[in-house]
């Protein structure tokens, strides 16, 4: 008898794309990663790029002398003078963000851990250190010694690569993460649907009449998911490059650099997303045709949702790299071998571990699925 | 022929205490069906009709015994056996995403009818069971007695040798129970065997060549309705039931 798994599939994909609810998942998902982009490169741009009127005003509680006048002046500092008690007010009112006081030759900057306050203490930071080294000047010109000798001894020069930009690398690797996220997401509503929702709504005893073998309709349902998780990978991928190439070309703080992956990397990115895909439309399978109801399907997968996104998100943080063993843990490999393709660090080995290791997982659980359908656990349990 | 030896299946319940019950559905049921008969079931809920005619449809599996449909079993030969299986209930589901159309193609692919012959069978059957008026309307759209008839329908395109159909007329109004009866008058007609299980006494009385009286997972008594009531010195079907039952319960 020749295999039925593509009447199955058929079947699945039909009822997929005729069910809005599934095809929400699937499209609309994806479009939270321009979102995404846009909006975080909007934020870290506004964090970078904060005019010095919002954090300009600082008071000072002693009289000033010319000198340090002028240099305020000449450093944009909006100056306000008055007592400690009139500062302290000025500053809880918001009305300047930092302010020095000063003690014989010691001076104290307040502030706090605001925004405004941070860049104010920063800006007082400047302003007195360019104000010790204009009176250690004053003095050393006094003492007739070379100031530049003694100031000067040892020096320091940048030289920051403008690749390594901390701002480009973090949203290609969020962008990616969250790419892994909306696959899980979209692969969960439709193996819900197709295992506890066709049980819940009775389908499943009329599906198990039909001359197919269990192995057949549980493969025909989990390439339907693998299918659905796939256009969000792609579709998810797709606006990901738009919406990188839009804030390239928006955002200042991207200056200079190219956020598009090159051809071979983005071959990469599409293997993982299949391979991802794969794997967590045979989880969720395997998940959800042990619950009875779709409710419970849904409260059992939630989980999932997070476990595809914490490992990555805490290896990104952390600074994981990847190695082979870590190519085999579930979860982990994908996101650590997206962040290798955006950094441009592709490893073919550690590619064959990760798609390796997850067709194990994929064959055990279909195993295990397919053993359950041939049993009436599958109608009650 | 289809035969049924000795069937028993266990099912193993948990307490609200997590505490383990086991009881049997069907303990030891055999029976035999020639070629052309209908064969009626009755007995009251938890009897174990539902899990036995889900046995001999393939869709559980006998804790001990053997279902054999013209001597193939459903160890070696599940899915050839189930090509010249039809099975329905009264609670049996539909694809509602899908028409009628559609719905009936489908189930053709899978029975493996060629899709002009497949074509020809769902307008001639559409025909018998007057779907004309909603054939390619959803099925999500359709009244229970017209849904019920889709599910006749599946049953007959790919022109089974058995039909197993448990409580098929539940809920049904009088016209849509009807159509199921003449259905399966005239399926028998053709020489297809009929498994049969209802609530409803007359309905048995009047179509059935043989009964099979359940309770507790038993068959308590097995004959044509005349020598049902013969036995039992009862004028009805509904008489002998309550006789025998209320015998048995109190056996029990």
């Amino acid at each position: 008898m020749k295999s039925k798994i593509k009447h199955i599939l058929k079947k699945e994909l039909r009822e997929m794309f005729r069910d809005k609810k599934s095809l929400a998942m699937m499209l609309v998902i994806p479009i939270f990663i321009p979102l995404l982009v846009i909006g975080m490169s909007a934020l870290f741009n506004l964090e970078m790029n904060v005019p010095i009127t919002d954090y300009n005003q600082i008071g000072f509680a002693y009289s000033m002398s010319d000198t340090e006048k002028s240099l305020a002046d000449s450093m944009n500092i909006e100056v306000y003078t008055g007592s400690i008690d009139e500062l302290e007010k000025m500053f809880k009112d918001e009305k300047i963000k930092a302010y020095f006081t000063k003690e014989d030759n010691h001076y104290t900057i307040h502030g706090n851990d605001t925004t405004n306050s941070t860049y104010a203490l920063e800006l007082a930071k400047n302003y007195f250190d360019t104000y010790k080294s204009i009176l250690q000047k004053d003095l050393l010109y006094e003492e007739q010694i070379d100031a530049n000798k003694i100031l000067n001894i040892i020096t320091l020069e940048e030289n920051i690569k403008i690749e390594d930009n901390y701002f480009a690398s973090y949203i290609i690797n969020y962008a990616f993460l969250f790419i892994i996220m909306a696959i899980t997401v979209s692969a969960t509503y439709p193996a819900t649907d197709a295992t506890a929702g066709e049980k819940e709504r009775g389908t499943l005893e009329t599906l198990l009449t039909f001359p197919i073998k269990s192995k057949d309709i549980i493969i025909g349902k989990f390439l339907s998911v693998t299918i659905s998780s796939i256009i969000t990978g792609l579709l998810s991928l797709i606006l990901a490059i738009i919406s990188l190439k839009l804030a390239g070309n928006l955002f200042p703080i991207y200056e200079n650099m190219n956020l598009m992956l090159p051809l071979s990397s983005l071959c990469y990115a599409i293997m993982v997303i299949i391979g991802y895909s794969l794997l967590i439309s045979g989880l969720c399978i395997a998940i959800a045709s042990k619950c009875k109801t779709f409710k419970e399907a849904q409260s059992a997968l939630t989980p999932l949702t997070f476990i595809s996104f914490f490992p990555g998100m805490i290896a990104f943080m952390t600074g994981i790299t990847t190695s082979n063993l870590l190519s085999c843990i579930p979860f982990l490999n994908y996101t650590l071998i997206f962040t290798d393709i955006s950094n441009g660090n592709i490893n073919g080995i550690h590619i064959i571990l990760m798609l390796l290791s997850s067709f194990i997982i994929i064959a055990l659980l279909l195993k295990v699925i397919i053993k359950e359908y041939k049993s009436e656990k599958v109608l009650f349990s | 022929m289809l035969k049924a030896e000795n069937i028993k299946k266990k099912f193993t319940k948990i307490t609200k205490n997590k505490e383990k019950f086991e009881f049997y559905a069907n303990n030891g049921i055999s029976m035999y069906a020639y070629d052309g008969e209908i064969i009626g079931i009755l007995g009251p809920n938890g009897a174990g009709k539902t899990t036995f005619l889900r046995i001999i449809a393939g869709i559980l599996e006998p804790t001990s015994g053997a279902v054999t449909f013209d001597e193939l079993n459903y160890q070696d030969n599940e899915t050839e056996i189930k090509k010249n299986i039809a099975y329905l209930s009264g609670n049996t589901k539909i694809y509602n995403t899908l028409s009628c159309y559609e719905l009936l193609l489908m189930c053709a692919d899978i029975y493996d009818v060629e899709k002009n012959d497949a074509e020809r069978r769902i307008l001639e059957i559409s025909k018998t069971l007057d779907m004309d008026s909603f054939l390619y309307n959803r099925i999500e759209t359709l009244s229970t007695g017209q849904t019920q008839r889709v599910n006749i329908a599946r049953c007959l395109i790919h022109n089974p040798k058995y039909y197993i159909l448990d409580e098929a007329t539940n809920g049904l109004d009088v016209i849509s129970s009807e159509i199921i009866l003449n259905f399966i008058k005239n399926e028998k007609k053709k020489g297809k065997t009929i498994i049969y299980s209802t609530h409803y006494m007359e309905e048995a009385e009047n179509i059935c060549d043989k009964v099979l009286l359940m309770n507790h997972g038993k068959i308590i008594l097995m004959g044509s309705p005349d020598e049902i009531k013969k036995e039992t010195k009862t004028a009805n079907l509904r008489e002998a039931f309550f006789q025998k039952i209320g015998e048995d319960n109190n056996e029990e």
